[in-house]
């Protein structure tokens, strides 16, 4: 089914619930690059949005499903990945994409993204990287860079950052990338890739919070954040470099793992049959 | 067919009802005295095409589960105290998305980690209010082996019927306990068929029935809706919005008013003349049976009033049950939790006095006898 | 259908027996067995036991009250009956022994003062002899039947063979067998 691709041109509209609009995310964020990007690889895969699923948690991020013409649902802080790993195994004719940020991910559900990495299970989940936890007013991440000024580092951040695809890499996870709102084709296309990957996919989303953490740090408007991303972008770095030392400001972007591993759902599947058949015989 | 007798533990035999009543997917993460629930489901599960998944904790497992409830099967997770208290924020947003599931609590001496291998009664207001915020909460408290076959199957008709989490509350005395169980042929096994939305256009997926209870959107059949533990209207979407607030939070707990009568049940024993009422539950009310029993035997008129749905607590039958009271005893193995419920019911006369035990020890007939008499002499 | 409790006395409502010793013995087979041959015979029981990581030794319990009320008590509260394979089951179980309960218990076990129902057999000695010190449990279990007539033989050999591991049956029912002949000289 994911291998079939649309003819028709993408018309976000088809995709939206136009009766949540206006949104409310803030002028010059990036979660409306990465939303827009989500639904168009949804539409270039052909994905019947009767049968998507958006699991999202709590947060900014979290508010991005509900714009979604289709089955989508707000869970708790931290815990989409575990309310999507029940969805899946009950519903495996549905495409399963949670929608996650730098603080819903890592930090309160960290333990989820690691178990759902080394599970397998297909599920695409993006991880919108704000490095910030707006909607509760702009404090630390996991994500939050040395020396950045959040209201809980009132003198700039001293804690070592998570370099999440690393993180999604060791723990197993079969299809690993990143990319920024700034390169949003590019973004499609990344997503577009984690959708048609038969497993668990991680893909990194480096949006950017204006509002809040832009204000504060005096890293400008939205035009100056977004042209920022290209000096600090450095496309497949990552496979050139591998030993390189993570700095969040000069972050390889592009695909780094894309493996083929036996998917969750369907080894539960025949471990079952099996069994069936054995207490059948 | 009638039902035959099968051996089983407490533990085996939850597992055993849940298949029965059609749970098809078992979350969890192990736990003393639980993890023979979850044991037994592994082995049962994928043989009846369902799905066993043990999560990295207990807060996954109680998502999973709701994750899959959603998706349309159902579906249970099984804990002790420990792992109970990290569902409660999840099993508030089961309460109020309307999830139906159930959650199994085999409770162990507390607080923190306390004796894992020791029966208590601990979790009993933790069932009550452990989530923030009000919510509609239903919790039965089997007393043996055949009534957790039973209850557990309960439990997923009402998690069912009123679209809520109900939780099953019993000890490890009675989870590890091996007695007789007559199991019901499948037939006569009745768990209610979840009220699915029918697919036609304008569906407001918290706009309830007559009965309080909406319809469910299946995934899939073309309903698209959004469901979010944010306070939200009929559309379920969220609102900010006092009186829809209000309007949808009163149709949330009513629900369960609604359905009281299928909901409530107790036990009565010798109640009629009862001078001093022990009111217990779980093990304790055998226990107190026990005792009761005696008690009669040596010309002292006690009785005992045990409720077996604890949450919502049985308020009218208590009240029937304690007419000729003059004392109330409520023994229980934690430091006096529902008999502060008990106090609420009754009121100022007759006194009500907790018997407590808290040393991992379940609680004796000698024990409730000698505090029944205590009392009857000063009645 | 006439039922006795030990040595024939007419039946109690409830009768709680305890097999006593230490973890390994096979304590928790024993009683899982007792409650079976009761089963076979349609009586109705609760089981229990001591629930501790025991399996390396250290006291260890399992009960079977016997009682026909459902909602009876399923815990010991004072025991009819106490079937100890060693020196720490006796003791540790000994401040629950009613007055005329039947002890039967290891030759090598030191007792507290015995009335007219305690009884020491070679209980070890014979499982020994009869293939195994692991088989103790059997041979006490074989005994007890004999003593008390709360069973049947059969309905304790049906038990054994729906309870143990086919490849151990034999070996399981030669030792009950052994505890029946130890006991049934006592029992009249």
């Amino acid at each position: 089914m994911l291998e079939a691709t649309r003819t028709l041109p993408f018309d976000i509209k088809d995709y939206l619930r136009l009766d949540t609009m206006p949104h409310f995310m803030c002028p010059g964020c990036g979660h409306g690059i990465a939303l827009r990007a989500l639904l168009a690889a949804v539409h270039d895969c052909g994905i019947d949005k009767d049968r998507l699923a958006v699991v999202c948690g709590i947060g900014c991020s979290g508010r991005v499903g509900g714009y979604i013409d289709a089955n989508t649902f707000h869970t708790t802080h931290g815990r989409p990945l575990a309310f999507a790993t029940g969805l899946k195994l009950a519903r495996p004719d549905l495409t399963v994409v949670v929608v996650t940020g730098d603080g819903d991910c890592l930090a309160i559900g960290g333990n989820h993204l690691i178990h759902a990495a080394r599970r397998n299970l297909d599920i695409t989940c993006l991880m919108l990287n704000n490095e910030v936890y707006g909607m509760t007013g702009g404090q630390a991440s996991p994500t939050t860079a040395a020396t950045r000024l959040t209201s809980t580092t009132p003198s700039g951040a001293i804690e070592p950052v998570f370099d999440a695809c690393a993180l999604a890499a060791a723990a197993g996870a079969g299809f690993v990338g990143r990319e920024v709102t700034r390169q949003a084709p590019a973004l499609k296309t990344l997503i577009a890739r984690a959708l048609r990957h038969p497993g668990f996919a991680f893909v990194e989303v480096m949006s950017d919070c204006t509002e809040i953490y832009g204000r504060k740090n005096d890293l400008g408007e939205a035009p100056e954040m977004i042209l920022s991303q290209k000096a600090d972008m450095r496309p497949e770095a990552r496979r050139d470099a591998p030993d390189q030392p993570f700095r969040p400001n000069a972050l390889p972007t592009g695909v780094f793992v894309e493996r083929d591993l036996p998917e969750y759902g369907e080894r539960w599947r025949a471990h079952a049959a099996a069994l069936r058949g054995e207490t059948e015989r | 067919m009638t039902a035959r007798l099968t051996a089983l533990h407490g533990n085996h035999a939850c597992a055993l009802a849940a298949v029965a009543a059609g749970c098809r997917f078992f979350a969890g993460y192990p736990i003393t005295p639980s993890s023979e629930i979850a044991e037994h489901m592994s082995h049962a599960l994928p043989r009846a095409g369902g799905v066993f998944v043990q999560m990295e904790d207990e807060i996954a497992s109680i998502a999973a589960v709701i994750g899959a409830s959603l998706g349309g099967m159902r579906a249970m997770t099984a804990t002790s105290g420990p792992g109970f208290s990290l569902m409660q924020e999840n099993i508030g947003y089961a309460a109020m998305t309307e999830v139906p599931c159930v959650v199994i609590d085999v409770m162990r001496g507390g607080p923190s980690t306390g004796m894992p291998t020791r029966p208590a009664q601990g979790d009993v207001m933790q069932a009550r209010f452990g989530s923030h915020g009000d919510r509609p909460v239903v919790a039965l408290a089997p007393a043996s082996v055949q009534e957790i076959y039973t209850e557990t199957i309960r439990a997923f008709d009402l998690a069912e019927r009123l679209r809520t989490p109900v939780t099953v509350l019993y000890d490890q005395v009675i989870a590890q306990l091996l007695e007789s169980v007559a199991i019901p042929p499948p037939e006569a096994v009745k768990v209610a068929a979840r009220k699915w939305a029918n697919g036609a256009g304008g569906f407001q997926p918290y706009a309830a029935d007559d009965d309080g209870v909406p319809a469910m959107a299946r995934p899939g059949d073309g309903h698209r809706v959004h469901t979010t533990g944010l306070t939200h209207a009929e559309s379920g979407f969220p609102t900010q919005s006092p009186a829809v607030a209000d309007r949808m939070m009163r149709r949330l707990l009513g629900k369960i008013d609604l359905h009281l009568a299928g909901i409530e049940k107790t036990e009565t024993l010798a109640t009629e003349d009862a001078e001093v009422l022990v009111v217990a539950y779980g093990i304790t009310a055998r226990a107190a049976r026990r005792a009761v029993t005696e008690l009669r035997r040596d010309g002292v008129k006690a009785g005992l009033f045990r409720p077996v749905t604890v949450w919502p607590f049985p308020e009218r039958a208590l009240l029937r049950a304690a007419e000729t009271a003059r004392a109330v005893l409520v023994p229980e193995m934690n430091a006096g939790q529902l008999v502060l419920e008990v106090q609420r019911v009754i009121g100022r006369a007759p006194p009500v006095r907790p018997l407590g035990r808290i040393d991992g020890e379940p609680m004796t007939p000698g024990e409730i006898a000698a505090a029944v008499r205590e009392l009857a002499r000063h009645a | 259908m006439t039922r006795s409790t030990p040595q024939g006395r007419p039946a109690a409502d409830r009768l709680e027996i305890r097999l006593a010793g230490s973890g390994g013995q096979g304590l928790i087979l024993g009683a899982r067995i007792l409650f079976e041959a009761l089963a076979v015979e349609g009586r109705r029981a609760s089981q229990s036991q001591s629930y501790e990581p025991t399996s390396r030794g250290g006291f260890c319990h399992s009960d079977v009250v016997v009682t026909e009320d459902l909602s009876d008590f399923p815990l010991v509260t004072g025991l009819d009956v106490l079937i100890a394979l060693d020196q720490v089951g006796y003791d540790r179980s000994a401040g629950l022994i009613k007055p005329d309960a039947l002890v039967l218990v290891d030759e090598s076990i030191a007792t507290g003062p015995a009335g007219g129902r305690l009884h020491r057999l070679p209980i070890a000695a014979r499982a020994v002899a009869t293939g195994s010190p692991r088989i103790a449990n059997m041979v006490a279990l074989g005994a007890f039947v004999a003593l008390s007539g709360l069973c049947g033989p059969e309905a304790l050999a049906e038990a054994i063979r729906r309870e143990t591991p086919e490849k151990f049956a034999d070996l399981n029912l030669a030792a009950a067998r052994a505890g029946l002949s130890l006991a049934e000289p006592l029992a009249a």
